[in-house]
């Protein structure tokens, strides 16, 4: 159902509303068949720069190239994209076969072979028996089934997802994920997605581009962005982090030793030069053990403030002695609290974790 | 935040209700009952039962003439006040105009204005630029105070009308052309509908206006109820006002059976 897949390049894309800069200067590439998610806080330009993908907005400065060809001039009507909106956006007052006929019937495309691509886009979302229904007579998860195949059924070059699931209750947004991320597999189109959701952001895109302020945070594969953080931001915007400044104690064979002001210390990669260090920890590295035991070679002492059961896992809250907090995931392997070694709020414990926990980052 | 009403809560509300409802209706019922009186006079309560009121009234020339007057002129200026209100609210709603604020307040603004003196204002222009066709004067007048209330109820709804379905027909490839007949003008046609009907209705009722533009040959029904009334008063000015009330009935009926009243009126 879907043309031969083509790439989408961004170079230079601005756009200013006044003096604001909603979008900075992104460049970007997105390889044919990829999906790729873009995601941050709300007012972050991802928004912004979707819509000028679509054709929506008219960007201020740069390029956008699809299949290598320049379409930042073009019309969003002569784009050939296929867009799906967080409200599902299907017309209510046409049925659900007429929806998905409606961008057949635009490009003039005959009577017969329109029904013959209707039925099949909605055989494909699997709700060919609702063709003679209205929109409301169905739920959300259907609402964005049919709008699905109203994009797929024009055979767009690009798909563009605008928070399109989140409008859908928790269990739905799963099962719904899965099912995306299969049909884009499968038709090997070329997908962005806007998404605020991190989870959905990984669980949909080949990779994940963070953006905040208008511009681009990190570009990479899911795995990257979550183990590998660039900056503080991207690492507290993708899962927990928790955040630990050292300073140089001194070099050691296999790398230099931090010393937190908390007292706790840290084995992290060679540092040249005595600036201070920021270390991103996640908190499902940490281990705690009692006080009493022998001083870890990569970790700190804290006091428990909060343990927090979860199910999966126990949310140890904690406080280092010079007031920086401090937060441990402890898994409950055999749903009993012996993960989270019986800690108590008001417990001093040694938090540790292997050396290769600790991330460097950026401090922005 | 639905609750239910609490029986002695329902009896109050609509307690209060029918109290308001025959402050409303009862003087309507007085004038429609008079017109059946068999009584030479208006008076109430009415005696008797007869049509020959109303069959009086039909027969007349004077008032035929006036009703059609009404009626064309009503209609008319609701045409012309949808022609130009149309494009103006879409324009003022979906594209950048420099001074789109003024605009709009210029356009409601006839419904601000004392309509009495909007009529003798437009009477001295006239008279002034020598335009002495009193249909055409009227017809003039009647857009003026008809056009806020199209231009008001078509941006009301447009603000209603989801963008994002605009949206989704542009990336599905239709021209901005299309995607206003196809999607946006059916998502509005209750809006449309009912400015259509309160601009009928305006028109038609319209006195202050008519008063000054009207003459011998053209009188707008109200002009004509009102010249009755002042040589004599029998229940066939009764009659007439009752076919004036029939005729906005009809429009609502009209409006109901086209597109659905509630929807007409956004409830």
């Amino acid at each position: 159902m879907a043309a031969q897949p083509v790439d989408l390049a961004l170079s230079g894309l601005t756009k200013h509303y006044g003096r604001n800069v909603a979008v900075d200067s992104v460049t970007l590439r997105i390889a044919a068949g990829e999906m790729v998610a873009l995601l941050g806080p709300s007012g972050c330009g991802k928004t912004t720069t979707l819509r000028m993908v679509a054709g929506l907005v008219e960007p201020s400065a740069g390029d956008i190239l699809i299949g290598g060809t320049p379409v930042t001039r073009v019309p969003v009507h002569k784009r050939n994209i296929g867009m799906l909106f967080q409200n599902y956006a299907l017309f209510p007052h046409l049925s659900i076969a007429q929806n998905v006929a409606f961008g057949l019937q635009m490009r003039g495309v005959g009577r017969a072979e329109t029904a013959k691509r209707v039925a099949d886009a909605l055989a494909l979302v699997q709700l060919g028996a609702f063709a003679d229904r209205l929109p409301a007579a169905l739920s959300g998860g259907q609402q964005q089934r049919v709008a699905l195949a109203r994009a797929l059924v024009i055979e767009p070059t690009l798909l563009l997802l605008d928070e399109p699931l989140g409008a859908l209750d928790k269990n739905l947004r799963e099962s719904m994920q899965v099912e995306l991320r299969q049909l884009q597999r499968r038709l090997g189109i070329t997908a962005v997605l806007v998404t605020h959701d991190q989870e959905e952001a990984m669980t949909l895109a080949d990779r994940i581009v963070i953006m905040r302020g208008g511009r681009l945070e990190q570009v990479g594969t899911p795995e990257e962005i979550y183990s590998q953080p660039a900056n503080r931001f991207v690492a507290g915007f993708i899962g927990a982090a928790n955040f630990l400044r050292g300073t140089v104690a001194g070099q050691q064979p296999d790398g230099t030793m931090l010393k937190l002001a908390g007292g706790g210390q840290l084995l992290v990669p060679r540092q040249e030069g005595g600036a201070p260090v920021l270390v991103a920890v996640r908190p499902e590295a940490i281990d705690l053990s009692p006080p009493d035991a022998p001083a870890p070679p990569n970790g700190t002492p804290a006091v428990v403030e909060q343990v927090v059961y979860r199910g999966q896992m126990t949310h140890v809250y904690m406080r280092l002695d010079d007031g920086e907090p401090l937060l441990a995931y402890v898994a409950n392997r055999a749903g009993g609290a012996q993960g989270a070694s019986g800690a108590q709020p008001g417990d001093r414990v040694l938090a540790s974790w292997l050396p290769a926990g600790n991330k460097i980052v950026a401090d922005q | 935040m639905r609750g239910r009403l609490s029986a002695s809560g329902a009896v109050l509300v609509y307690g209060a209700g029918a109290l308001i409802l025959l402050f409303i209706m009862a003087p309507l019922l007085v004038v429609v009952s008079l017109s059946f009186s068999a009584a030479p006079f208006a008076v109430f309560p009415p005696r008797g039962f007869t049509l020959e009121w109303f069959g009086r009234v039909i027969a007349d020339e004077e008032f035929q003439h006036a009703f059609i007057v009404s009626v064309s002129l009503a209609v008319a200026a609701t045409a012309a006040s949808f022609a130009l209100g149309m494009p103006a609210a879409y324009a003022l709603n979906r594209w950048k105009v420099p001074g789109a604020q003024v605009m709009e307040a210029i356009l409601l603004s006839p419904q601000i204005f004392p309509i009495l003196i909007t009529g003798l204002a437009l009477l001295q222009f006239m008279a002034r630029a020598g335009l002495r066709d009193a249909e055409m004067n009227l017809f003039i007048g009647h857009v003026l105070i008809t056009l806020p209330y199209l231009v008001r109820t078509i941006t009301a709804s447009l603000k209603l009308v989801d963008r994002s379905l605009e949206e989704a027909a542009l990336t599905l490839g239709a021209s901005p052309w299309r995607v206003f007949w196809l999607v946006t003008v059916p998502q509005i046609i209750p809006g449309i509908a009912a400015g259509c009907l309160f601009s009928f209705m305006i028109s038609f009722d319209d006195f202050p206006i008519s008063l000054w533009l009207a003459d011998a040959q053209t009188v707008p029904l109200p002009i004509f109820l009102h010249s009755s009334m002042s040589r004599i008063f029998d229940p066939s000015i009764a009659a007439m006002s009752t076919l004036m009330i029939l005729t906005g009935v009809l429009a609502v009926i009209g409006l109901e059976k086209l597109v659905g009243l509630r929807r007409a009126m956004g409830i």
